[in-house]
């Protein structure tokens, strides 16, 4: 049974009912091709859901990180290759220009601590550097940002990813009873079973730029 | 035609790289590659379901070491040869053309032996030059993706179309199938390389190296390439070697080449190939001799240029950085909701002088860490001792051994420790007292004017002075110091369940001190002075602005004096409940930080304990004068109190002695014993006019 049906005031999570979730919501993601998968620790039996998205952006911005890293390698050497110079035949000029991306991931994780799912994700640029929360945050459409300031942005921190040990954004996991709590006792007065997975990411995702497809509520079931 | 002339051209891979790959470099390089610069095995991936306005990107993430793992679902594999140079001379000094010539020669002589047409992930091989720089976290690297040429160009015979302008519904939908199909007979969910052949019907598709087979005609022959290029007129970068190796075999036969750029992406569970491109072409032999062509494909930098591209990761890879970067994004997370108005920068900016580096010391160099204060500086005389360590934090039984390192010096390496990011400096020095003579030789007295220009010094480097000694007289000469010096004091002071937390008064600045009559406060002083220009209605004590506050010694009727002579052990030491030092210290840098948010700072009107229920005037609300804690009930209160005019330590008096004077009044002072001040001030007139009605006083008192 799921912990949602039995006790529905409780918002924890154990982890088998995570993976099983997980399961499923892959299983749709698959079919609709989202592209989410599961990303399993080498030599371990753990492992997370991930997705990553990319985002063409105005390459002004970027630019100016650039121009900080460019300015610290003077010595850099450009100079000393110029015998493939002349391939005009390689062509379109063009696309070369505007290549400011910006690379979004997203891990789903499960917290043994907090016995819920919890969300890491950074943004980086094409040649990996990370993005600061401030730039994140400036990509974040000015209409959103009011709305955002009152949402779980208060609970984003800065935290070392468990699995990869590398620097993440986290959604602190701290309010997500809040929110949870509700959308559970309501599933349960309705007698409807929810995965906890899509009911949850489909609150923290949008706040961080994380579309979750309205057909994953109709089409994920819960775990039996 | 004018099409005719037309050249094709195609648009080059852009590298995308993740955070991962370069950790995992950097792993590799410490602890497997070390010193060996030979070519390694990698690989990477392109995707051929991208949304406009993306460019085909060569991507290499965390598992490119791992040459034999999957690939990420309807992806295309590419493998590669990493160079990683030990040192940047190396990678400048690199032969490109080389190395360029190198792999072009491989897929040209797999074009030539036939295995390219056998397993065609060889036309897609890549270059990566790399020199990392693990001090600085700088990454150096250069991609190439070695393309053959035509010498003579490509010449197109009908300029691309969308498939969805050549195709019906029902050819695509065939293709769709098809292309499918031939995914899951090969095992793969992405072929790079495929032939075509297609009727009003249907369309039928199968593995390159059945070209001979399936077309009844070579004449006119079509094929499919997985194509990450998102632009609607030019096909990426791995059609290039494709054709050169269709040139090759069947340049000869081949009159024309239909070319179709496989684009196949999923929208919201909607599946689209309909914008994949279509063209024809014409195919010349590339290279009438056994010659390798020309080759191209080292990646333009960010500027355009031919040349190497970085990238500085030490903000997600040194550990230094990423602790600071962490703690500024913790604190700048109070302003996202909490306090939006927080003024963190006037917090972090702030430089603080500690006197004292024992139980208050450390916990309030702890508690300006948490709060991102970056410049922090101890001055103490003592050793630490085996006692200290369980109460002051920042010390370790070990600091104990060999007679005890200086606490001022150990606490700074201790904050290091802690956070590197930390501007910590130690002065191991004493602070000249009242009632504690200096002129017992020259030499003492040479030491004791040293140590008061130090003080000096010190303390008009710094914006705030924690009082933090663990006796009264120490607290003096700071006090008349920063008074002079218009610097804001914050003072704790510890009994055995009592404490004081409290913000000196702060003087009025100079200029406007001279232009208001100097007679108002000082000379006509009596008591009752300044409850004449409080408001009508309101106490005496309440609405005092910062510059007429007291210090520590305003509220005392005695000089500082040798406070520990002619008494017993334990009243020699500070006895105090353990954690009275912790609240206490904590007060004292949330006093400081609430002061600094107020407009006015130090000259901020003091919150009283009736203010508890107004609009506080700071964001993070009140600005009192001072706390005063008791440990046994559990209770602060905060009082506010005015600079007395016959303080012993900021009263006019003392400090216009001592600016006159300077060192030569100091000294009078240290060696006198507190009648000195006493009389100076006129504290010993004030003690005999009262004397009588204390008397009764207190006689009351003790007969209740």
């Amino acid at each position: 049974m799921m912990t949602g049906e039995r006790k529905p005031a409780s918002c924890f999570l154990d982890e088998k009912t995570f993976r099983l979730c997980c399961r499923l919501f892959l299983q749709h993601s698959e079919s609709i091709q989202d592209g989410w998968i599961w990303e399993q620790i080498k030599g371990s039996d753990e492992g997370f859901m991930k997705k990553t998205v990319l985002i063409p952006v105005k390459s002004s911005l970027l630019d100016k990180q650039h121009e900080s890293i460019q300015a610290e390698n003077t010595e850099l050497p450009t100079d000393d290759f110029e015998a493939d110079a002349e391939d005009e035949t390689a062509g379109v000029d063009a696309v070369c220009e505007s290549h400011a991306v910006l690379r979004y991931e997203y891990h789903v994780l499960y917290s043994c601590s907090y016995q819920i799912p919890v969300l890491y994700f950074r943004a980086s640029a094409l040649d990996g550097r990370s993005l600061s929360l401030e730039e994140v945050w400036s990509n974040v459409h000015p209409n959103y940002r009011q709305r955002l300031k009152q949402e779980p942005w208060d609970t984003l921190t800065q935290q070392e990813h468990p699995l990869l040990g590398q620097p993440f954004f986290m959604l602190h996991p701290c309010r997500t009873e809040e929110f949870m709590k509700p959308a559970l006792e309501l599933a349960h007065a309705q007698n409807r079973k929810v995965n906890y997975i899509v009911s949850w990411l489909s609150v923290v995702g949008p706040v961080v730029g994380l579309d979750v497809p309205l057909s994953f509520s109709t089409a994920v079931s819960a775990p039996d | 035609m004018a099409e005719s002339s037309l050249k094709l051209q195609f648009a080059p891979f852009c590298s995308a790289l993740e955070a991962g790959f370069w950790h995992q470099l950097t792993q590799k390089k410490l602890n497997e590659y070390r010193l060996d610069e030979s070519p390694k095995n990698i690989k990477g991936y392109y995707y051929n379901g991208d949304a406009v306005g993306l460019p085909a990107r060569l991507t290499l993430e965390f598992s490119a070491f791992d040459a034999d793992g999957p690939t990420p679902a309807r992806c295309c594999p590419a493998s590669g040869t990493l160079y990683n140079t030990n040192t940047l001379e190396a990678f400048k000094s690199t032969d490109k053309k080389a190395l360029l010539d190198k792999a072009a020669n491989e897929i040209w002589s797999a074009i030539q032996s036939g295995a390219a047409l056998e397993d065609s992930s060889i036309l897609n091989k890549f270059i990566l030059l790399t020199f990392a720089d693990l001090k600085k976290y700088h990454f150096y690297y250069w991609f190439c993706f070695p393309a053959l040429c035509f010498v003579e160009g490509i010449q197109l015979l009908r300029a691309p179309l969308s498939l969805e302008q050549h195709f019906s519904d029902k050819q695509i939908s065939s293709l769709q199938s098809a292309y499918d199909n031939l995914c899951a007979s090969s095992g793969t969910t992405a072929v790079p390389h495929f032939l075509l052949k297609y009727s009003e019907e249907s369309v039928e598709v199968a593995p390159l190296k059945e070209l001979n087979s399936f077309f009844p005609d070579l004449k006119r022959v079509a094929v499919g390439v997985y194509d990450p290029c998102t632009l609607p007129q030019h096909p990426g970068w791995p059609l290039r070697n494709l054709l050169v190796l269709l040139a090759k075999k069947w340049a000869s036969q081949l009159d024309v080449v239909e070319v179709l750029c496989f684009r196949d992406r999923t929208l919201q569970g909607v599946r689209s190939v309909q914008h994949s491109i279509i063209f024809q072409l014409r195919l010349s032999d590339p290279a009438p001799s056994a010659v390798c062509p020309k080759s191209v494909g080292w990646e333009k930098n960010t500027k355009g240029a031919m040349g190497p591209r970085s990238v500085n990761l030490s903000e997600c890879m040194d550990p230094k950085r990423l602790a600071e970067s962490s703690v500024d994004l913790n604190l700048k997370l109070m302003r996202w909701r909490l306090v939006p108005a927080l003024d963190l920068e006037k917090v972090v900016s702030t430089r603080c002088l500690l006197l004292g580096a024992g139980t208050l010391g450390c916990n309030v160099a702890r508690t300006l860490m948490g709060w991102g204060v970056r410049h922090i500086t101890f001055v103490d005389n003592a050793k630490i001792s085996y006692s200290n360590p369980v109460r002051q934090p920042l010390y370790e039984f070990e600091d104990c051994l060999s007679g005890g390192k200086s606490k001022a010096l150990a606490a700074v390496d201790r904050l290091k420790k802690i956070f590197p990011g930390v501007n910590a400096e130690g002065f191991n020095m004493s602070i000249p007292m009242p009632g504690h003579p200096v002129n017992f030789s020259d030499l003492t007295v040479a030491q004791a004017q040293q140590d008061v220009e130090q003080l000096k010094k010190l303390i008009s480097e710094h914006d705030v002075v924690f009082l933090l000694m663990d006796t009264r007289e120490s607290r003096w000469l700071p006090t008349v110091i920063a008074a002079s010096q218009r610097k804001l004091i914050v003072n704790a002071a510890l009994g055995f369940d009592t404490f004081v937390v409290m913000r000196h008064g702060l003087k009025k600045p100079r200029e406007s001190e001279e232009s208001s009559p100097m007679s108002a406060s000082s000379s006509s002083s009596s008591s009752n002075t300044p409850a004449a220009t409080v408001t009508a209605g309101s106490s005496l004590f309440s609405n005092i602005p910062g510059h007429r506050l007291g210090c520590y010694f305003c509220n005392d009727v005695v000089a500082p004096g040798d406070s520990t002579r002619d008494r017993t052990l334990d009243q020699q030491c500070t006895v105090s409940r353990p954690g009275l030092a912790m609240i206490a210290g904590a007060l004292a840098v949330e006093l400081m930080v609430s002061v600094l948010q107020h407009p006015e700072g130090g000259y901020a009107v003091a919150s009283s304990s009736d203010d508890r229920m107004n609009e506080p005037p700071t964001s993070l609300g009140l600005v009192p004068h001072q706390i005063r804690g008791f440990l046994s009930r559990f209770d602060n209160v905060l009082p506010a109190s005015l600079a007395f005019d016959k303080c012993t330590a900021c009263s006019p008096i003392v400090l216009e002695n001592y600016e006159r004077e300077g060192f030569q009044f100091l000294a009078k002072v240290f060696n006198s014993s507190h009648s000195f001040l006493e009389d100076l001030t006129g504290l010993t007139l004030l003690h005999q006019e009262t004397q009588a009605a204390e008397i009764w006083d207190m006689s009351d008192d003790e007969s209740i």
